[in-house]
């Protein structure tokens, strides 16, 4: 297992986020979290890069323990794990190439090694003829797929995408879960939250549901369907 | 490349990055300091003043005729050592007649009248510690210094003195009092500055901690710019003060602050930078 959750509670003030979440996230699957507005699905997925930490209850990711985890010892987890957003979080006043390769300068790779990882990662997602852009020149699409990218530059073994295709348009939407698909068949763990689950194809990925911090499992997206 | 190198571009980009806020923010710390140069140049006068006035502070204390240039010189160090003095100085009969001939040009028939054996009698001139002294205790030295063996007598400004104390003693309180209050002033202002300038960056310091950079690698550009706007911001105060006090210069006498007070004001301005910055990445990085 890469990620186990046990009794995890999670509250912001008085407001319970997340209640009881008991889960696991296996090695190399698809794994969609889907669920409304305001279900814990960004609480969640912030637990997997202990960008919060549980008010009771334990979370492990890749053998760093919440209740053990010192803050010294994040970036490593970090660099690990691959990070999507619904608004992409790209530095506005640096490159598409210099996004892309921003995880492996905090890392201290060689800028060889840099050169040779971001510009093939660039051509395998399209974006070669955008390596000198700005994000502000991109469109959506594109930015998010620098997003991906920047992600998957420094192979993460697990990558979370929160409501990757939430600022999209449908045309893109499907490129963009095609995209995630494709990293996930090169062996890459991910885990999608979305609102909208029927955006994956039935079959591609498990899927669980969340409603009020409480988390349900439904082996395919009709039931989900059901189910909501 | 390796991780220090990827810190200082990192350094680099940030110094180069929304140079219009950076300029705003610059303004604020050297406007914030030109109120607080302002008052150090007028502390800075109203010292020299203060230090010429503390010198009329003293005691004039005439020794008997008899006593020996030696004795004289004795009786000098058992007075510096009572509490309160600052300095104790002889003054010889020759020295004295030459003290009256040059400050009473106008009255030397005086002692040309009183023939060529005449002598003035040799003195102790005796300065206090204004921030020890009161009309009590000047008082009390003059009575004590009146019944040491060979002093004729003991003269001082009973009448003006003890205002004179006074006034010096609270003209320096309350300076040191509203430094106090400037400094800090000037501190949250330059600190709230350069934090404020920091947390609207606050998108890097995110991208940052997601990407799994070190928490120095996160601070260090922060506190570069901390250090680079406190420094600017300060020593562009002081050109502005220095541009306004030459401007005044003919209409106002004055002398501008000395070179080891732009230091400090430099240095607070570095120091508070810093810890804006610090505390703008660290409120973004928990």
């Amino acid at each position: 297992m890469l990620v186990t959750m046990g009794g995890v509670r999670l509250s912001y003030g008085r407001w319970p986020a997340l209640d009881n979440v008991d889960m696991e996230i296996r090695r190399g699957e698809f794994l969609v979290i889907s669920g409304p507005s305001g279900a814990g699905k960004t609480t969640l997925l912030r637990l997997v890069w202990m960008g919060e930490k549980p008010d009771s209850g334990l979370v492990e990711v890749i053998g760093f323990r919440s209740d053990r985890i010192r803050k010294r010892e994040l970036p490593r987890l970090r660099r690990k794990i691959g990070i999507v957003f619904q608004d992409f979080r790209l530095l506005h006043a640096r490159t598409v190439f210099d996004n892309v390769a921003l995880p492996l300068q905090v890392s201290g790779t060689g800028s060889r090694v840099v050169q040779k990882r971001v510009i093939s990662l660039l051509a395998r997602m399209g974006l070669s003829h955008r390596r000198n852009s700005f994000p502000y020149e991109l469109s959506g699409g594109e930015q998010q797929r620098v997003a991906i990218a920047r992600a998957m530059v420094g192979h993460p073994v697990i990558l979370l995408a929160d409501e990757p295709t939430g600022n999209l348009d449908p045309e893109v939407s499907r490129e963009v879960i095609e995209l995630l698909l494709e990293i996930n068949r090169g062996g890459t763990t991910v885990v999608m939250a979305t609102h909208d689950p029927r955006q994956v194809p039935a079959g591609k990925g498990r899927f669980l549901f969340l409603d009020k911090g409480v988390l349900r499992g439904a082996d395919r997206w009709s039931e989900l369907d059901q189910d909501s | 490349m390796s991780l220090i190198q990827s810190a200082t571009r990192e350094i680099t980009l940030n110094l180069h990055s929304r140079p219009g806020a950076r300029l705003i923010t610059l303004l604020m710390v050297a406007l914030a300091f030109v109120v607080f140069n302002t008052f150090l140049i007028i502390s800075w006068n109203l010292q020299s003043i203060m230090d010429r006035e503390e010198n009329l502070v003293g005691m004039e204390v005439f020794l008997r005729r008899d006593i020996s240039p030696g004795a004289g010189r004795v009786i000098g160090d058992l007075i510096s050592s009572l509490q309160g003095v600052k300095s104790v100085y002889y003054v010889s009969p020759e020295e004295a007649e030459a003290l009256f001939r040059a400050e009473l040009p106008g009255r030397t028939d005086l002692l040309d009248v009183m023939g060529n054996d005449f002598r003035l009698p040799a003195s102790l001139q005796i300065t206090f510690d204004t921030e020890a002294m009161n009309q009590g205790r000047m008082s009390e030295l003059s009575r004590a210094i009146g019944a040491i063996e060979g002093v004729e007598e003991a003269v001082y400004g009973e009448n003006y003195l003890p205002g004179l104390i006074k006034t010096v003693t609270t003209i320096r309180r309350l300076v040191i009092l509203l430094g106090i209050v400037l400094v800090s002033s000037i501190s949250l202002v330059v600190f709230y500055t350069v934090r404020l300038s920091v947390v609207r960056r606050s998108l890097t310091v995110d991208i940052m901690r997601i990407v799994g950079a070190p928490w120095w690698f996160i601070r260090i550009p922060f506190v570069v710019e901390g250090i680079f706007m406190g420094v600017t911001g300060s020593a562009g105060g002081l050109i502005l003060a220095a541009i306004v006090s030459k401007v005044l210069s003919s209409a106002v006498t004055h002398r501008f602050m000395p070179l080891h007070w732009m230091t400090l004001v430099i240095l607070l301005g570095a120091v508070t930078g810093t810890i804006g910055a610090l505390a703008g990445s660290y409120e973004k990085e928990r």
